[in-house]
């Protein structure tokens, strides 16, 4: 399904206090001048959580440092659009998400191409799979547990991921997921049972032996 | 919203499965990552070559109008023979017939 996640306006996540809209409002402000020390610091205040969305969603280092730079290079780029209709919280989840989910489509066609080509003898070699530091012992234990949801996770349908991702992991509220999602409570709350749903059924033969 | 297929003995594995993957979330970028958005944003504000159409800035593009260009010039002059050996235009009456 196409996921894609545009600049309109939400309402404002009723976690965030006055306070916190205050000076995210003036952080902007001083963006849209142009200030480079506005911008550090809004790097500095998001960047753990804007990598570590994308990070939940690709599992990958590498990939999620890309995107989270991606993601504070367009805020830069495109600050003059931002109205404040959203959170800047918002906002940036909104990115990160959709920025993130970009990056796992565009990995995903060249892990096919990749073996395509090594169907038909043009290439030697494949994409390399993520690699696993499990140690053995770990993976006897919970561990091997929470790989196997960390992989059912990654198999859910694109919406069902980003708000279980930004509940689970980032422990955003009902408000903020439908607000980062453009959509309603309720949906958030349908798109959070069919995720856990879907999961714990295919988790329920691990736990019986556990 | 409760489903019966769940087993009720697998509740808590499953909430001890959620904090587990909560903990675990807390992936920080490395260190120095203004640095590294600052460079990139540097990197993009670099001029590109305007004056050249954006469809030519593409390796494909550009190789396949080289590929064209090298085609279509200067082979057909040199692979044509020097003088034209056409039956009909070199021949004259009175004079001998060529071999």
């Amino acid at each position: 399904m196409a996921y894609s996640l545009s600049l309109r306006a939400t309402s404002e996540p009723p976690s965030l206090g006055a306070g916190a809209s205050a000076a995210d409002a003036s952080l902007v402000a001083q963006l849209q001048q142009g200030s480079e020390a506005a911008f550090r610091t809004l790097v500095a205040r998001f960047q753990d959580r804007v990598y570590s969305t994308a990070f939940s969603l690709l599992r990958s280092p590498e990939e999620a440092e890309d995107v989270a730079q991606e993601v504070f290079v367009e805020v830069y780029q495109t600050v003059d659009r931002f109205r404040g209709e959203a959170a800047l919280s918002t906002w940036l989840y909104r990115l990160a998400t959709s920025r993130a989910l970009q990056h796992r489509r565009r990995l995903s066609a060249r892990k096919r191409f990749a073996f395509f080509t090594s169907l038909l003898g043009f290439a030697n070699h494949s994409l390399p799979e993520p690699p696993d530091h499990a140690h053995p012992q770990a993976l006897l234990e919970g561990a091997q547990q929470l790989q196997q949801l960390q992989q059912h996770i990654g198999r859910l349908p694109p919406q069902q991921q980003v708000a279980f991702t930004l509940r689970h992991e980032q422990e955003l509220s009902y408000e903020e997921i439908a607000a980062v999602l453009g959509t309603t409570v309720a949906a958030v709350e349908s798109l959070l049972f069919r995720a856990r749903q879907t999961l714990r059924q295919h988790l329920q033969p691990s736990f019986r032996y556990v | 919203m409760s489903n019966p297929d769940f087993r009720p003995g697998s509740d808590d594995e499953w909430a001890g499965l959620l904090r587990q993957l909560r903990l675990q979330a807390k992936a920080q970028p490395q260190p120095f990552f203004y640095a590294r958005v600052h460079a990139r944003l540097a990197a993009e504000r670099r001029p590109t070559i305007a004056w050249l159409p954006a469809w030519v800035r593409r390796p494909a593009y550009a190789a396949l109008l080289g590929a064209l260009v090298l085609a279509m010039s200067g082979d057909g002059p040199a692979l044509r023979p020097a003088s034209p050996a056409s039956q009909y235009g070199g021949y004259h009456p009175g004079q001998p017939a060529p071999h």
